[in-house]
């Protein structure tokens, strides 16, 4: 499959000319987005996200680096066709109504009237938005009929590619719920999602690949299972001989394990080896494995672990 | 299509502030008065209702073109909306000339609103339509249209504060043409330098100015159609410089 995004070294720099001062928002990125997935993009707030979606939509431009769109170089009008952009809290013309906004949006598109209402009334549908609200200003809207209207004028052009900065932020449960499979049920259609979220369940579900950034520089990428596999264990296990010096044999070779009370020791590991050593030396000593439990991680842990390590070397 | 989409939603959004209104009513009502104002020294009443008539419109027009042409772009910037317009299939340069086209819009239905209550007070006061009156009223369109365009190219990186009084400044030094042409003759090399850069550079608002012969008739018009003709040029090459310029910022800058 071709490459729906292809970064190249973007680079962003921003320059606070009163207080001298240089913010590199984002810092030599390259990553790979394949046609027909949803990608997630992860960081803590700042780390650059909005800011390499803005390249990539011309909306700013890199201090250094490239990147292509559908293979066309970014910032080409004509890719813009195939483009859709949920922007991070946006309010749009309020003083519109649901259906004008988009049928203005459709005009931006040059969609020729019938087929124009006809694709408003199938996105206004398809994100759910109540009818009687279509006809009603957007001033009065709720935060998730906005999210929803936002999320429908993505659509408007039946877009090949999606930027969605946050999507599902702010909503409620059921909302939340319906707006994300909304967005899962894109990859469905063919087309490709660049998903910038900090809701790492929803990440975890729908997205097949991930990359984390932090202050600007890509940390890690890779499939979802690839990065929450290497599956911990946790072990468990119990001998009499523990004040005799098995307990310091044991530390030496998982330096993280815990001893809980006087028979009982207990350690996390994802090393096969590692843990059959430790068994060795418990039954040498006459002791007892009590139980080998696979920990399955997650996104989060994932996240956590990533940047904790990234900001621990900083 | 593009440019007509976003200037028909300009127009739109920019009929809703209230603060235009103000400034429209207020012109209104100031033509209004003009017969008043003449029965107070019935031996001037034309020249009263004539100049305050077209006073009122140049004054009212004057804010209704700053205050609506000053917000289109840094609004858009503001509320983000400009996000979801220019990741569209929009060009920048669609997006200010749409701008540009939805604002001189309101500026004309503005100027052509309180031109027939102008008109018609003439009728009323003279039982004719004196052409130059009508001329006066078009002067004073295209005299907005170059300020518009001003507003506009000045919105493209300076914020409204700024933008207001840069606009106006250069509206009142350019309604000087005779001052500051006075100064290119000036003895002092540097001010007479300086007098011919502001003289010939800024836009030349005073030209459009009809006022000058109704207050003073020994200041007369020779030809008007060329009169006219020559303005309605400058004002719209002026313009297009303007706007081009704008578009060439614009293009640059981040938003
Ligand atoms: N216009 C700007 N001028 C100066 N610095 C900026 C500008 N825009 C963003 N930054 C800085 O660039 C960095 C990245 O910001 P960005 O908005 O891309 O983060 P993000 O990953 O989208 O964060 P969040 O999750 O909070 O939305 C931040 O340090 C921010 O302060
Ligand atoms: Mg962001």
């Amino acid at each position: 499959m071709a490459a729906a995004i292809s970064i190249d070294g973007l680079t962003k720099k921003y320059i606070d000319v009163w207080q001298k001062m240089e913010v590199t928002a984002v810092n030599n990125l390259h990553l790979q987005v394949e046609e027909g997935e949803i990608f997630g993009f992860l960081g803590r707030n700042g780390a650059g996200k909005t800011t390499t979606i803005k390249m990539l939509l011309g909306l700013i431009f890199p201090t250094a680096g490239d990147a292509t769109l559908l293979g066309k170089p970014m910032g080409d009008n004509n890719v813009k066709q195939d483009l859709a952009y949920l922007p991070e809290e946006t309010y749009f013309y309020d003083s519109m109504t649901g259906w004008d906004l988009m049928d203005y949006y459709g005009r931006l598109f040059r969609i020729p009237e019938p087929e124009r209402s006809r694709r408003v009334k199938i996105c206004l549908e398809k994100v759910q938005l109540q009818p009687e609200a279509w006809k009603r200003n957007i001033r009065g809207y709720s935060k998730g009929m906005r999210q929803r209207i936002g999320i429908a004028q993505a659509l408007i052009n039946d877009p090949k590619l999606l930027f969605l900065d946050e999507p599902t932020s702010g909503l409620d449960p059921i909302a939340h719920s319906e707006l994300r499979d909304i967005v899962a049920s894109l990859k469905d259609e063919g087309k490709t999602v660049f998903l910038s979220s900090h809701q790492l369940a929803d990440v975890e579900l729908i997205c097949s690949r991930v990359a984390i950034i932090h202050r600007g520089k890509l940390l890690t990428t890779g499939t979802i299972r690839d990065l929450i596999s290497g599956e911990r264990k946790e072990v468990t296990v119990t001998s009499q001989a523990l004040q005799n010096g098995l307990y310091e044999k044991i530390h030496s070779i998982v330096p993280g394990a815990q001893r809980q009370g006087n028979e009982l020791v207990r350690f996390l590991s994802d090393d096969d080896d590692t843990i059959s050593a430790v068994i060795d030396i418990v039954r040498g000593a006459k002791g007892k494995v009590l139980s080998i439990v696979p920990q399955k991680r997650t996104l989060e842990d994932v996240f956590v672990e990533t940047v904790r390590k990234e900001e621990g070397e900083l | 299509m593009i440019p007509f989409a976003i200037a028909q939603q300009t127009v739109r959004e920019a009929l809703r502030r209230r603060v235009m209104w103000i400034f429209l009513v207020s012109g209104v009502f100031l033509i209004a008065m003009g017969p008043v104002f003449g029965f107070l020294s019935p031996k001037d009443s034309q020249t009263v209702l004539r100049s305050l008539g077209l006073a009122a419109i140049l004054l009212a027009g004057l804010f209704i073109t700053i205050v609506t042409c000053i917000y289109l772009l840094p609004v858009e910037i503001e509320r983000r909306t400009i996000y979801t317009v220019l990741s569209k299939p929009v060009q920048r340069y669609q997006f200010i000339l749409g701008k540009f086209m939805g604002g001189f819009a309101v500026v004309f239905i503005n100027i052509v609103a309180m031109g027939i209550v102008f008109l018609a007070m003439l009728w009323l006061q003279e039982k004719r339509l004196p052409p130059e009156m009508f001329i006066g009223v078009v002067m004073t369109f295209f005299q907005m249209l170059l300020l518009a365009a001003l507003t506009i190219f000045f919105s493209t990186f300076a914020t409204p504060v700024v933008n207001f009084f840069l606009s106006f400044g250069i509206f009142l030094v350019g309604n000087m043409s005779s001052v500051t042409d006075s100064l290119t003759s000036n003895n002092n090399p540097l001010v007479s330098n300086a007098g011919k850069v502001i003289h010939y550079l800024l836009p030349n608002f005073g030209n459009f100015n009809i006022q000058n012969s109704i207050i003073h008739p020994t200041i007369e018009i020779k030809n008007p159609n060329v009169f006219l003709f020559q303005n309605m040029i400058y004002a719209i090459v002026y313009s297009l410089v303007l706007l081009t310029l704008a578009v060439l910022i614009f293009d640059r800058r981040e938003v």
